[in-house]
């Protein structure tokens, strides 16, 4: 069988690549129903690790076990598997920038402190931050 | 002979019932043209994930700051229906993974067949995520037009009503600033269900070209797209259900 890097081929010899979009990847049936019987077992998993109570590692086992799923969907329903190396580039790149919004909103949410009552932002007590000018008035 | 004188390329029809595609005349090869629609529609399918991901930002951001109520919203939400959709959207995504299949191998019938299951569970989805709107609509938490005075005293703001009391603690308080667990599960399903009703729209287009016999080995790039986006679309809910349903 000819594998798929065939699709890079730009002769003029017009073969039987340049008559069809290239030779793909044809998964077989067996393979897509392994899938869904995984994504199907994930979903109870999920459904049965909430009913546990991890403490704080609630939300990275509950996002852990989703992305397993959402790679099994990108890799094989979604072909990214066989696909090209600009288009996993692509794809995969805006889940890295994503990552990049995630990293720093959170960095910043843990960083913060809140006063609950006026919602007001508060520094940390022992790090209360006075404008220099202020200072300078001062002394 | 296109009028700046280049042959279109033309992929035969693979037999009877299917006809042959014309390769558009600004592409060389038909593995030009292939190719140059992949790369567009995955990169349309890179700012979607920016799209679901700024709204996903903001949940972590706010579920940080007030885990209960989040929690609390989550319980307002019935678990066994969010778990029966998110089996109809993993069916659906099977038999849309099986459809392109359908199309590589020239199946006809076959093709026809599970883009129709496709439709039937983007409907199924669409007709359980109405009575769970209605429910909500029931206890008074679907925002209304109109109301976005911010009202201080509870922290809510005005289209949050609550009638049913399911926002409150054991001890009668009001779990604090509930509006924005609301706000942020509005959002998110419904931007997540008009991608559902594009997806079965562009579903049910692909189907009238597979009718006429239009997708075949020889050419199935429709098919193919639509399918990556149906995809995504259950990409997306791989991640909603647990967040909004089982709240961690």
């Amino acid at each position: 069988m000819s594998s798929h890097h065939d699709n890079h081929s730009h002769g003029h010899d017009h073969g039987h690549g340049e008559l069809q979009m290239g030779h793909h990847h044809v998964s077989s049936p067996q393979m897509f129903v392994n899938v869904l019987l995984a994504l199907l077992v994930l979903t109870v998993v999920t459904v049965g690790a909430s009913r546990f109570d991890f403490g704080s590692a609630n939300m990275l086992i509950a996002m852990l076990i989703a992305s397993v799923k959402a790679s099994l969907v990108v890799a094989f329903f979604m072909h990214v598997k066989w696909d090209t190396a600009i288009n996993k580039i692509v794809f995969l790149g805006s889940f890295l920038f994503l990552s990049l919004l995630f990293i720093f909103t959170l960095a910043d949410q843990a960083t913060r402190k809140y006063d609950d009552q006026s919602l007001l932002l508060k520094t940390p007590v022992d790090k209360q931050w006075v404008h220099p000018k202020t200072l300078a008035g001062k002394q | 002979m296109s009028h700046d004188g280049h042959h279109s390329v033309v992929i035969p029809a693979p037999g009877p019932g299917f006809q042959p595609h014309t390769v558009a005349h600004h592409f060389d090869t038909p593995v030009q043209e292939f190719q140059s629609a992949k790369l567009g529609f995955w990169l349309f399918l890179a700012t979607e994930i920016l799209l679901f991901g700024g709204l996903f930002a903001a949940y972590f951001y706010f579920h940080a700051m007030y885990p209960e109520t989040f929690q609390a919203g989550g319980r307002t939400l019935d678990w066994k229906m969010g778990t029966l959709n998110t089996c109809v959207l993993l069916l659906s995504s099977w038999t849309m993974a099986m459809g392109v299949r359908s199309a590589q191998t020239s199946q006809k019938g076959k093709l026809l067949m599970y883009l129709t299951f496709t439709v039937l569970g983007a409907l199924i989805f669409m007709v359980i995520k109405f009575f769970e709107y209605k429910a909500k609509h029931e206890y008074g938490l679907l925002p209304v037009v109109g109301g976005t005075e911010y009202i201080t005293e509870t922290g809510q703001l005005e289209w949050f009503k609550d009638h049913l009391g399911k926002m409150l603690r054991p001890d009668g308080t009001p779990y604090e600033h509930a509006t924005l667990y609301f706000s942020l599960y509005f959002t998110m399903t419904a931007i997540h269900g008009l991608h559902v009703i594009i997806g079965a729209a562009l579903i049910v287009w692909i189907m009238k070209g597979a009718a006429k016999g239009r997708f075949h080995a020889g050419y199935y790039l429709p098919v193919d797209l639509v399918g990556l986006y149906w995809h995504l679309v259950d990409l997306i809910w791989i991640f909603l259900f647990p967040l909004l349903y089982l709240v961690p």
